[in-house]
């Protein structure tokens, strides 16, 4: 099969091809570094790329293969990670001119899994430093470029995964979300990105951007293959104080296209400022789940209006206690932004701290209520495909800070209160950028929101697409 | 408190660190904005009960 041929492949396709011996990793590795290495100069996906690691550990997973061991659906598969994960002897960097060479001594839990489930770990991609932003700009190793067009932003703050993914350099990546980091790339980059509820996937051994919102998510081509790379990773670890018990995760084995009857909530009062195509996009996707079996029922949560402003607050007082020492002494180091934003997030004092909580806290007894009435809240993902890169970090233009009924507040609240969101393709604009859906559940209905984005994508093929840049 | 003095008491908080005016400048716009939201979400909470911060220690975690 040929080199670009492989990187067409999804994982699900990759894993059955490589257990069946009809691709070897050794294969899979070697095509899909070349294919890094051709596109990375247009990216800038990429903060450290693992070739001699990736090819020898491929190796090793051939041989297994050819023994009989095989280790899961992620055996010998490429997969990449956001640098915000730490990897044993492998500088992880934050994005960060301050750890600019820090090789850990350990791996984070994340890569601890990948590891035994024989995942090949390729390269750690660029963000914003530590995960402050929403643009893959602010990274001491430059910008991510989209690479649907490559003047735009790829999103953040796990840009450089979202761009990886979407251009073929492997099948699945896994990235960390405190805001919309993992739903908002995904979206401008056309593909799935998945976070699931708080605590189901350990974040030992990444860096934090803000604790009470801090999650790992992760990005791919298609539904069954977030499932797939979720099983690998989800379930308890007493390292991380949010990880939760769980039965053994079995997402792909209970995915089911079958949602008739499912309610599926729309807060209308949210949309009002997004974007035509956009809008147009959502309401076909609307019509779409409806023909699926779901049932659509119109919302209004006011108290949503509140969600952007308590989720900023909230991020920027843990980020300021997070980086409150590194800042001290060398916040010259950090990108002028995240410099200027941790010095503001510490004047927030203890006490109002304590008072956003509260307000946080109504929020979610809000949320509660409303998802007594409904199973999914569906939205656009962003309210506007990916803006350009010249627009700089207020080109997202949801940096909304009143209470009010703007599109921020739908990206922002999933995160805040650590519910299961799912972003998925559903359309493109007249400029050819792709436009995202979002689907968020209930808490630990993390199976539904999969199943409803499986039923989606089982009736469209927006998913399939692929930005010429792959190919040319 | 007059808010110019408001925004010094909170700027007082980064003392020994040594800011550029353009950063001082960016840093007091957004301690204001701080100070508007704050008092919005004071109000849209004061009935709320306060969150429970507690953690279980790890080998007590249902």
């Amino acid at each position: 099969m040929a080199a670009a041929d492989i990187c067409e492949l999804n994982l699900t396709e990759l894993s059955r091809l490589i257990a069946a011996r009809d691709l070897s990793s050794s294969e899979v590795v070697s095509a899909t570094l070349a294919h890094l290495e051709r596109l990375e100069d247009k990216l800038n996906a990429f903060i450290t790329v693992l070739r001699e690691p990736a090819l020898a550990a491929a190796k090793k997973a051939d041989e297994d293969i050819t023994r009989g061991q095989n280790r899961g659906p992620l055996h010998g598969v490429p997969v990449t990670i956001k640098d915000m994960f730490e990897t044993a002897g492998v500088r992880t960097t934050g994005g960060s001119k301050i750890l600019a060479d820090w090789i850990p001594e350990t791996d984070a839990a994340l890569v601890e899994r990948l590891n035994a489930a024989g995942a090949i770990i390729i390269g750690k991609t660029n963000l914003d430093e530590f995960g402050h932003g929403g643009t893959s700009t602010l990274s001491h190793f430059g910008p991510v470029h989209n690479p649907w067009n490559l003047d735009r932003i790829a999103g953040g703050s796990s840009g450089g995964s979202a761009a990886a993914v979407a251009s073929g350099i492997g099948p699945l990546s896994y990235g960390t979300e405190t805001g919309s980091s993992v739903r908002r790339p995904a979206s401008y980059c056309g593909i799935t990105g998945f976070k699931p509820t708080f605590g189901v996937i350990s974040r030992q051994g990444s860096f934090r951007g803000a604790w009470s919102q801090d999650h790992v998510g992760l990005f791919a081509r298609s539904v069954k293959d977030i499932t797939l790379g979720l099983d690998t990773v989800a379930g308890f670890d007493a390292r991380d104080p949010a990880s939760v018990h769980q039965e053994n995760p079995a997402y792909a084995a209970r995915l089911d296209a079958n949602v008739k009857g499912l309610r599926v909530g729309v807060l209308g009062r949210f949309l009002d400022e997004v974007n035509p195509e956009v809008r147009q996009a959502f309401d076909a996707a609307l019509k779409v789940l409806a023909g699926t079996g779901c049932e659509l029922i119109d919302l209004d949560v006011p108290e949503v209006s509140y969600a952007a402003m308590t989720s900023m607050m909230t991020s920027s007082a843990e980020s300021a206690g997070i980086n409150r020492r590194w800042f001290r002494e060398r916040h010259q180091d950090f990108v002028p932004h995240v410099s200027r934003g941790i010095a503001a997030g510490m004047t927030i004092t203890a006490s109002e701290y304590l008072t956003i909580q509260r307000a946080r806290h109504r929020i979610r007894e809000a949320l509660r209520a409303t998802y007594e009435r409904v199973d999914i809240i569906a939205s656009p993902t962003t309210a506007r495909v990916a803006p350009l890169l010249t627009d700089g970090v207020k080109g997202n233009g949801d940096d909304t800070r009143h209470a009010s009924y703007n599109h921020s507040n739908l990206l922002r609240f999933p995160s805040m209160l650590g519910l299961p969101g799912c972003s998925l393709p559903c359309g493109f604009n007249a400029e050819g950028m792709p436009i995202g859906m979002q689907l968020i559940g209930n808490w630990f209905t993390d199976q539904t929101v999969l199943n409803t984005a499986f039923a989606y994508e089982r009736t469209t093929d927006w998913h399939t697409r692929r930005p010429a840049l792959v190919r040319t | 408190m007059k808010n110019e003095e408001k925004v010094a008491q909170r700027l007082a908080l980064l003392d020994g660190i040594d800011l550029s005016p353009a950063d001082l400048e960016w840093i007091a716009s957004e301690i204001e904005d701080f100070e508007r939201m704050v008092a919005e979400l004071e109000e849209f909470g004061q009935d709320t009960p306060w969150t429970a911060l507690q953690v279980q220690p790890r080998d007590k975690k249902v």
